[in-house]
């Protein structure tokens, strides 16, 4: 990664621009082709330093509830809880975390209903009965650009 | 309520940007409006508050994030914005909720951190401690990501 690349990762994680040539519009304020953008861009998620390039949603505001999930899973359980957790499309992230409350997913649901369900789902196709709910109340932050190292 | 065309712009912008010169107008297409009226629709999106960035999102761990963690703090009612407010204030905090807490879990507040080491992890935490005077959490360092995915919404 160069100078111009770690400038570009900045301006395109906050400041993507919504124009006609956007790739262009980058362009002019790192003093770079348009192609040259696009070239970079294309290496930076090639070589998995970007992960994607598109919309982030509030997702209350356009009508969805989000939850954090927290599941005691005996060892030999593991496997088959998670591969059940992630069937769920509105499952969007999981992780295997060191407390006695190891695997925590996050939801997002039209509805607190419809997560109640899904829960009771898991509980009874996998047998791990301890699946805590903690849907979010306030948003005090959520990171927008990661400066780089 | 969100109309039709609100919906099939969240579903295309939900995914990938096409990486060629003029990626909105092969959006509009696909949508079947013209490029300029998906562009006014985008950024009044954003005005309001639903489309809450457009942009990338990285990989963190390559960019120099080895280790990460959540944190869960167990903050008085009285004291939730007042701290909320200073967590967020730190720039190794990436998320932070209250979350509506449940039976057997009095930690209220959740944060992400991240740091280059368990120990920075660590260290971090105690900060984010002295600053706040909350001194009851519970550090859960990431061992392993099972699922990361942007949401579908429609």
């Amino acid at each position: 990664m160069d100078d111009i690349d770690r400038k570009l990762l900045h301006e395109i994680q906050s400041d993507f621009p919504i124009t006609q040539r956007p790739y262009k519009d980058l362009g002019v304020r790192l003093r770079c082709s348009e192609d040259n953008i696009l070239r970079r861009i294309k290496r930076l998620k090639k070589e998995g330093i970007i992960r994607r390039i598109g919309g982030n949603f509030d997702s209350q505001r356009i009508g969805f509830i989000t939850t954090l999930c927290a599941a005691m899973v005996p060892d030999d359980k593991i496997e088959k809880f998670v591969t059940a957790v992630n069937k769920y499309p509105g499952v969007t992230h999981n992780y295997l975390r060191d407390h006695h409350y190891n695997v925590w997913f996050t939801f997002v649901a039209p509805n607190m209903k419809a997560i109640s369900r899904y829960i009771d789902e898991i509980i009874k196709y996998t047998g791990v009965r301890e699946i805590l709910n903690f849907p979010a109340v306030k948003t005090f932050k959520i990171l927008v650009n990661f400066d780089l190292v | 309520m969100l109309d039709d065309l609100e919906k099939k712009i969240i579903h295309f912008l939900q995914g990938d940007l096409p990486l060629t010169e003029r990626p909105f107008a092969v959006l509009a297409k696909r949508i079947g409006i013209d490029e300029g009226e998906l562009l006014d629709r985008i950024k009044l999106l954003k005005e309001q508050g639903m489309l809450r960035r457009l942009g990338a999102t990285l990989y963190h761990q390559r960019v120099g994030f080895k280790a990460n963690a959540m944190v869960a703090w167990c903050v008085p009612d009285d004291k939730i914005d007042e701290t909320g407010f200073l967590m967020a204030a730190f720039k190794e905090v990436s998320h932070c909720y209250q979350r509506k807490i449940a039976e057997k879990w009095r930690y209220n507040i959740f944060t992400m951190i991240h740091g280059k080491s368990k120990k920075d992890c660590q260290g971090i935490c105690k900060r984010i401690a002295e600053k706040t005077g909350i001194k009851d959490y519970v550090l859960l360092l990431t061992l392993k990501e099972f699922k990361k995915t942007s949401p579908r919404y429609f």
